[in-house]
């Protein structure tokens, strides 16, 4: 099977003593969304500078879509679009400026350039600002310009490194919003962030990484159920009274109970069928239920306890 | 054979693309407006006290022509490679389909090209000052090799620049570099020599003493307090010539191949 990105064994050091990334072998399907974890100084960054061809790795080899970046990078990046770090920008330059270049760099014919970069900018809700200067621009208009040149040739992957990165709230949800429109036509995105809440909402599969390994790789999901735990949101019509907790706390499948302020968060096991199973014999109670959502997954504390752990799983 | 046909063409045009990139980025930057306002303004300055004959003039008026040339070089190569690290727009240029020698060729040619302007700039400016000065007949009929050796010089200290660029991490320190090495320490050198009696023949801007030699001047340097005089060397033009292309293809040999495995 051919995977959108793929790394052997890659490892990169610095010096003789230290290694950002100690044999790191990962397999991302194409039309997956990913999401790369990890503390500062884990080497996710690393890693993808490393896929884009910004930096060697010491040893191992890293493709795109079958494509060894290293021996033959050319053919590689043409697939890909990224976002590393917070990069700079050409602030003298307007978009339509800096978008015309590197649309010429992917071969892209000039009707066609001028046409994606409406697109585009329209996409990151930045069509007024075409032909404006950079250098007047705020740190999200800035973030979303550079997501614009990322999109602009169309690449099957997208890698974003802290997509988030410096955004307030609003910045953030248009963020997470452009990514899921990203995935719904089909590109394969590969997105690093230490915000897990931002990674479980957005990513069907997680790669935990810490000092240059990786710990654990699964799927959102399945990260719920192996923790064994998952945290149901319940709002009630009314208050409960201490006979309602009692109540809920003797249905089997909850492990335990914390009201606040009308709502409930309810402890289980995770399991899907599980949580359908509360919800029937909540309702079965006459425990009048106004709203009823799993929260994300545990993925905090399965973070924690995977990264305490330091298990290598490569 | 064909594959490398092609892949040269691809070379060859990624290169241009860099170099349009460079061109506009040095046009919307105001650097080429300055330079072009300087090399159209600063002849104008022998004007104050103008020397009797039009070979005086054009002297007078080319022994600006190294520093005009040095601070081009400065300018337009001094951030060519360290810029992009340390404005970190490099995490938007690298991550792509061209090859960074094509990038790098690119931001080389493009400084050399406004080099080349400014410095074309002047001597049409010269030439027409000495022309309407002295009348058109007097103009000196070596000013095309000045103009050509004017050229040379600055493949080569765009080609320094080039390098100290690569070399360093930081824009300011390779523009502050590019101006030592050229106007101070180079020409220190020479001097040093020169009071030795030993030729520097191999210093690049003894070389571009050419610029102004090939019209027939010579120069003296008075020492010391009985006016005794030193005189100078005068560089040969075909060794002084293959100086300075030297110095222009080692420098961006050696810069291109920092450049190119330069990390973030």
């Amino acid at each position: 099977m051919e995977y959108a990105i793929q790394t052997e064994n890659l490892t990169k050091a610095y010096g003789k003593t230290f290694k950002a990334l100690d044999g790191v072998t990962l397999q991302i399907k194409r039309g997956e969304v990913v999401g790369y974890v990890g503390p500062n100084g884990a080497g996710k960054t690393t890693t993808i500078k490393i896929l884009t061809g910004l930096i060697r790795p010491t040893s191992g080899r890293a493709y795109v879509n079958g494509t060894d970046v290293a021996a033959k990078p050319k053919d590689a990046l043409r697939s890909i679009g990224a976002l590393i770090e917070v990069p700079g920008v050409y602030d003298y330059l307007t978009p339509h400026e800096m978008l015309t270049y590197f649309g010429r760099v992917y071969g892209m014919r000039r009707d066609v350039i001028d046409q994606r970069i409406k697109q585009t900018l329209e996409l990151v809700r930045l069509p007024d600002w075409e032909h404006k200067k950079a250098g007047s621009f705020s740190t999200g208009m800035l973030r979303r310009l550079t997501i614009a040149k990322a999109i602009l040739h169309e690449p099957d992957i997208l890698i974003l490194d802290e997509p988030v990165l410096g955004l307030d709230p609003k910045g953030i949800i248009e963020i997470r919003e452009l990514i899921r429109q990203f995935s719904s036509e089909g590109m394969t995105v590969f997105l690093s962030s230490h915000l897990l809440s931002e990674v479980a909402e957005v990513c069907d599969t997680v790669i935990f990484l810490d000092k240059g390994k990786v710990v654990s790789a699964d799927s959102v999901e399945g990260i719920g159920q192996r923790m064994d735990h998952g945290v149901v949101s319940v709002r009630f019509l009314r208050p409960l009274s201490g006979a309602d907790i009692e109540r809920i706390k003797a249905i089997g499948l909850i492990k335990s109970v914390d009201v606040k302020n009308g709502a409930a968060r309810l402890h289980y096991d995770g399991k899907p069928e599980s949580n359908v199973e509360i919800l029937r014999t909540l309702v079965s109670l006459n425990l009048d239920v106004v709203s009823y959502a799993a929260e994300g997954v545990g993925l905090e504390e399965y973070y924690v306890s995977v990264m305490s752990d330091e298990k290598g799983v490569n | 054979m064909a594959t490398n046909a092609v892949s040269m063409r691809n070379d060859f045009s990624e290169a241009w693309l860099s170099l349009r990139f460079e061109l506009l980025k040095h046009l919307k930057r105001r650097r080429l407006i300055i330079l072009v306002a300087l090399a159209t303004i600063l002849p104008l300055l022998p004007l104050i006290r103008t020397p009797d004959t039009a070979v005086g003039f054009a002297a007078n008026s080319l022994s600006f022509m190294t520093v005009l040339i040095v601070v081009s070089a400065a300018m337009f190569a001094g951030d060519a490679v360290c810029g992009e690290f340390e404005k970190k727009t490099s995490l938007l240029l690298f991550p792509t389909p061209q090859k960074r020698s094509s990038i790098f060729a690119g931001k080389y040619l493009a400084a050399l090209v406004c080099t080349f302007l400014v410095v074309a700039l002047w001597y049409v400016v010269l030439t027409l000052e000495t022309g309407a000065l002295y009348g058109w007949g007097e103009i000196p009929a070596e000013m095309w090799k000045s103009f050509v050796t004017a050229l040379i010089f600055s493949t080569a200290a765009v080609g320094v620049a080039f390098l100290v660029s690569s070399a360093l991490k930081r824009s300011i320190s390779a523009t502050i570099l590019v101006f030592l090495v050229l106007m101070m320490i180079m020409p220190i050198v020479v001097m040093i020599m020169t009071l030795l009696e030993s030729e520097p023949w191999f210093i690049v801007t003894y070389s571009a003493n050419l610029i102004t030699t090939v019209l027939g001047t010579t120069s003296r340097l008075p020492m010391g307090p009985h006016g005794d005089v030193v005189q100078q060397f005068t560089p040969t033009f075909g060794r002084g010539m293959a100086v300075m292309a030297t110095y222009a293809v080692a420098c961006v040999g050696a810069g291109m191949a920092i450049a190119v495995r330069k990390e973030d």
